[in-house]
């Protein structure tokens, strides 16, 4: 395989939690990759072990074994802060409970971590993406007071802000009614189609399950079918 | 639907929180400042100058020309013993000339006679002329015999500001002009003779020459300050300036332990933020700026809002000070104050904000998928306690210049700190355990109050810290004052009549009982000098304390009593035995102190040309202020009856019988009428001044508790309605929920209140014990005060949150 074409390679990844119980395998063996530009879907039931493995893949969480390449880099290597500078400008989250900061503005939500990773222009920048999903006159607004799918496009908006290489999502939809979520998903895509934005989706629904270019099946820890 | 959250946001807390710490500092600065030079004028009157030395030789015209350089005013006094024929009998007194400038600082009250209208006067006697004091009240009027020179007793002396020592113990005064001094041709080479120089001016100036003087000061010449003071008055103002240390640095407690617990607050709040904006790829570093930027801009609004308040607050007290002292508060013109009041909130915020903010950006960024666990957990309440502990002692350092007192009060509060949430934390385990597979109401409840996500431990005891500081500044105020109380209770003794002939003490008693006048019994009196200990002559000791000089001069009245007198307590040996063979004498724990006397020593003393001797058999501590007939020495009955004996007794004398004084003074005209009422009302409006000055930080300290509470009821309030919603969807009944809210604050509110409490009464009984000296009093009253506010204003801030957790719809469970 030609690595430098992956944007995400696991290899023989597992991983073990220490639980009261004793140890806990919640992942093992995992092996997969995601090129550039793709839309790889997550599914399994419940407990399978799918927001661990979006935490993995994302070098959020520290895998127990294996390697994980993430945009060139081995993260098995790297501590906590590295992982972050290789996900900084280049990585955006989707949430299920969207994870605003609340008492804040819609565009100062945006803006924040353009601030924070030191890109300049973060306003224009914050107010061009609110723009692309529809928010632009609601950006003085407080998150507080927006509708569950309007903070979620404002989620969007700050995860497409920094121009990001990968999107991961876990369950952008799981929080909304049946048409809020399908514009929601219409908006991922659509942006993705924009900007050729590698997406990494963990969901339930159907809806966004036919849309992947590639659904991943997890059942109890285990990959058990990719295609 | 939608729920509203109409949360406090945490900064708004914690800049309050920092806005009343640099309040209480600013204030406190400004006040006390002026308060301590109110209170050093108030000393500064009992020396009747800012500044004197004194010296058995003349003093160099240097002294005077450079305090006046300095911009000082200066006066001199020369005193000395001399005797004056009263009735043909030699009478010793203690003859004080004086210059026009005497007294610069206190004012003289003079009056016709003993029981006429009272003047305060900036005269000195006229030449020719001399005031007495009321020992001498019978010769007002007519002329007396100094060395060669005669003089009209003009005035009577109510009240010389200097005047120190324990009052009837004390030669009469004679006061007169210094420019007739030479004329008596009393001073003759070889004449005890003390000379005085004394000075006043700007706190500034006097501390320059002060200086100066310590330099160029010649042997034999002593500086001299407030230990020779009047006992009681000293005592007072000790004791004042202490308990304003400790008021300060309990309500600074408190005002910190209000940034601690809205830091703590503000950085769970913060917590989910830096998760989601670390899973963005934004490092810990730049978290670390951003926080501090926030952190910056906090200090310096809270700063400037608070140094605003505090330079406000001067005004009320000033207010309510100048209507007691009768004049205006010394001006504090200094970017002092300010300077302390910034750097403290600085300390502050960097000592009980800072770690919690370091470690919120350590939260992990997996946060923003699931609930982790966050490990280190004791390491990271050691780095928190250990910045604390580091801001709390700077603070201090910087306020009290280590005062002993600030330390152990910073060491009490600290160490309840630490206990307090162990303490709680296992007292809540324990009943869980004790009450397992029991009614879910108990079990359910005290779980809420064990998860540390609801940082309820924490609340509690920052709360209870809080209660304790405030309990602690009611209990020691209670005691100061009550001792202050059964020291000075209405009705005690305002009048002692000393020179009692022996022949008259049974008429004198029998006078006022048929007036129904109040008298204590009498106490025979023989007039004694030091002459050896342990057959060493006094002269050829060598004495470590330089006051020792003067106790050996002093003429004492040794007394008897049968039982050792009211609240004297003995501190060495034992009281007077029955063995009437001994020669036993019990001395005052300062006196013995000074003349480096123990139990079993031997005290041989001149009772005119008599030789007393006698074996110190206790040491006994005094109770100089309470104004009672109180003695340095006190022998048996069989040792003083054979010299010749005055007698003294106290008498309550109220106004409407001063005609009877008279009659009293007529038929007994040896008998000399003591009014110490004077002295005891300075004496109460110094404790009175200081307890108004200190209702005003209790507002402060009530704030930061107000602070302290709403962060309780803030924090863990997203948690309890997720599970009010919850609880709702399971169908619990609004009266189901209700009742745990209201159980849950009232069992915080009495676990609060219980060790408050019981901390406080710990605490306040150390401080009375070790530095106030006073005895401390088990009081009920702190324990339903601590257990009933406490309950009270829990349960009803529970009744408060549970009104909003009622509106909370099940569907949040469903959304988060
Ligand atoms: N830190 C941990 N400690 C203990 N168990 C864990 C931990 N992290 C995950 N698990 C367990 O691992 C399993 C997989 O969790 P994960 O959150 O990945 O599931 P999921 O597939 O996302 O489920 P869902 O669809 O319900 O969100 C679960 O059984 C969970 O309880
Ligand atoms: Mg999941």
């Amino acid at each position: 395989m030609a690595e430098n074409n992956l944007c995400i390679a696991l290899n023989q990844v597992a991983k073990t939690v220490d639980t009261p119980e004793g140890k806990l395998d919640i992942l093992d063996n995992i092996s997969l990759q995601v090129e550039y530009q793709e839309a790889v879907v997550i599914k399994g039931a419940s407990g399978s072990g799918k927001t661990t493995l979006l935490g993995l893949m994302a070098g959020l969480d520290q895998a127990s074994s294996g390697d994980i390449l993430l945009l060139g880099h081995n993260l098995m290597q790297k501590n906590e802060e590295q992982r972050a500078a290789i996900r900084s400008g280049q990585v955006g989250f989707v949430f299920q409970s969207f994870h605003l900061v609340q008492g804040a503005s819609a565009v100062q939500n945006v803006m924040l971590p353009l601030e924070l990773s030191g890109i300049g222009d973060a306003q224009a920048r914050a107010l061009a993406s609110l723009q692309q999903v529809g928010l632009e006159s609601r950006r003085d607004t407080l998150v507080e007071h927006l509708s569950g799918g309007e903070q979620q496009r404002v989620a969007i908006a700050r995860a497409y802000a920094t121009r990001p290489r990968i999107l991961f999502a876990d369950e952008p939809t799981g929080n909304l009614d049946a048409t809020t979520g399908r514009q929601i998903a219409d908006l991922m895509f659509a942006l993705r189609d924009q900007s050729g934005t590698t997406l990494v989706l963990v969901t339930h629904e159907t809806e966004l399950l036919e849309r992947g270019d590639r659904q991943i099946l997890i059942e109890s820890g285990r990959l058990v079918s990719d295609g | 639907m939608k729920v509203k959250r109409a949360t406090i946001h945490a900064y708004w807390l914690m800049f309050i929180a920092s806005v009343i710490t640099v309040s209480i500092v600013t204030s406190s600065q400004l006040i006390t400042d002026r308060i301590g030079l109110l209170l050093d004028r108030q000393a500064s009157e009992l020396l009747a100058a800012d500044l004197l030395i004194e010296s058995s030789n003349e003093f160099s015209s240097d002294y005077r020309a450079q305090a006046q350089r300095d911009g000082l005013q200066v006066s001199q006094s020369v005193s000395l013993r001399s005797a004056i024929f009263v009735d043909d009998n030699p009478s010793l007194i203690a003859l004080k000339a004086v210059d026009a400038n005497y007294p610069l600082r206190g004012k003289l009250e003079t009056a016709g006679e003993m029981t006429g209208d009272r003047q305060v006067t900036t005269e000195i006697p006229a030449r020719g002329e001399v005031w007495v004091d009321s020992k001498l009240a019978s010769l007002v009027g007519s002329r007396l015999q100094l060395g060669e020179q005669s003089f009209a007793a003009s005035r009577l002396i109510t009240y010389e500001p200097d005047r120190g020592g324990a009052i009837f113990n004390l030669a009469p005064r004679v006061l007169m002009n210094h420019e007739d001094l030479a004329s008596t041709g009393l001073v003759v080479p070889g004449s005890r003779v003390k000379y005085r120089l004394m000075f006043a001016g700007a706190a500034a100036d006097v501390g320059r020459f002060k200086i100066w003087l310590m330099i160029n000061i010649k042997p034999g010449e002593e500086i001299q300050d407030l230990e020779n003071a009047r006992p009681e008055m000293r005592r007072a103002l000790e004791r004042t300036r202490k308990f304003f240390a400790l008021a300060i640095v309990l309500t600074l407690v408190i005002a910190m332990a209000a940034i601690a617990i809205t830091a703590r607050y503000t950085a769970t709040q913060e917590a989910p933020k830096v998760a989601m904006l670390r899973a963005f790829g934004i490092s810990q570093i730049s978290l670390l700026k951003y926080y501090l930027r926030q952190l910056g801009a906090l200090w310096v609004t809270a700063t400037l809002v608070g140094i605003a308040i505090g330079w406000f607050t001067q005004f009320p007290l000033q207010w309510v000070l100048d209507g007691w002292f009768g004049k205006a508060l010394p001006q504090v013109n200094s970017l002092r104050p300010y300077l302390t009041a910034a750097l403290v909130g600085l300390l502050a915020l960097a000592g009980f904000s800072l770690p919690y903010l370091v470690n919120v950006t350590a939260t992990p960024p997996m946060q923003v998928l699931r609930t982790v666990v966050n490990s280190r957990s004791w390491l990271r309440g050691l780095s928190i306690s250990a910045s604390a502990i580091i801001a709390v002692f700077a603070v201090l350092m910087l306020l009290m210049q280590s005062s002993l007192l600030a330390v152990a009060t910073l060491a009490l509060v600290l160490a309840c700190a630490l206990i307090l949430p162990l303490l709680l934390g296992w007292m809540v385990r324990a009943l869980l355990v004790s009450s397992q597979r029991r009614f879910w109401l108990r079990q359910y409840l005290l779980s809420r109050l064990r998860a540390t996500s609801r940082g309820a431990i924490y609340v509690m005891s920052g709360f209870s810290l809080v209660l304790i500081a405030i309990l602690l500044i009611a209990v020691v105020k209670d005691e100061l004052i009550g001792e202050w109380q059964t020291q000075l209770p209405e009705g005690i003794p305002n009048y002692f009549l000393i020179n009692i002939r022996s022949e008259d003490v049974g008429g004198i008693e029998a006078f006022l009982r048929q007036r129904g006048i109040e008298a204590s019994t009498p106490y025979a009196l023989v007039r004694a000098r030091m002459t050896q200990i342990n057959a060493v002559d006094v002269d050829k000791i060598d004495f470590r304390d330089p006051r020792a000089a003067h106790s050996v001069t002093h003429t004492f009245n040794v007394t008897h009593a049968e039982e050792l007198p009211d609240q004297n307590q003995i501190v060495a040996g034992e009281w007077l035995s029955d063995n009437d063979d001994l020669a036993q004498v019990s001395v005052e724990q300062g006196l013995a102190e000074r003349l480096e006397l123990e139990v079993g020593d031997r005290l041989t003393m001149a009772v005119g040309s008599q030789p007393l001797e006698a074996r110190v058999s206790s040491i006994r501590s005094v109770l100089w202020e309470n104004f009672k007939p109180n003695f340095y020495l006190i022998a048996n009955a069989e040792l003083i009856e054979s010299f010749p004996q005055t007698w003294l007794l106290s008498a309550l004398i109220a106004d409407s019988d001063k005609a009877d004084l008279k009659q009293l003074l007529q038929r007994y005209p040896s008998v000399t009428l003591l009014d110490i009422s004077e002295l005891m009302a300075r004496v109460r409006a110094i404790v009175d001044r200081a307890s108004v000055a200190l209702q005003f930080f209790f507002l402060f300290a009530l704030a930061s508790a107000v602070i302290v509470l709403l962060a309780a009821i803030q924090t863990g309030r997203h948690e309890r309605e997720v599970e009010s919603s919850l609880l709702r969807a399971l169908s619990a009944s609004s009266g189901q929920l209700y009742r745990v809210h209201i159980l849950e604050y009232t069992l915080m509110g009495a676990l609060i209140g219980f060790f408050s409490a019981a901390f406080a009464t710990v605490a306040g009984w150390a401080l009375s014990e070790y530095f106030f000296d006073i005895e401390f009093q088990l009081s009920a009253r702190v324990w339903i005060y601590s257990l009933v506010s406490a309950t009270l204003v829990f349960s009803l801030a529970g009744t408060l949150v549970s009104r909003r957790v009622y509106n909370v719809s099940p569907m949040k469970v469903l959304r988060s």
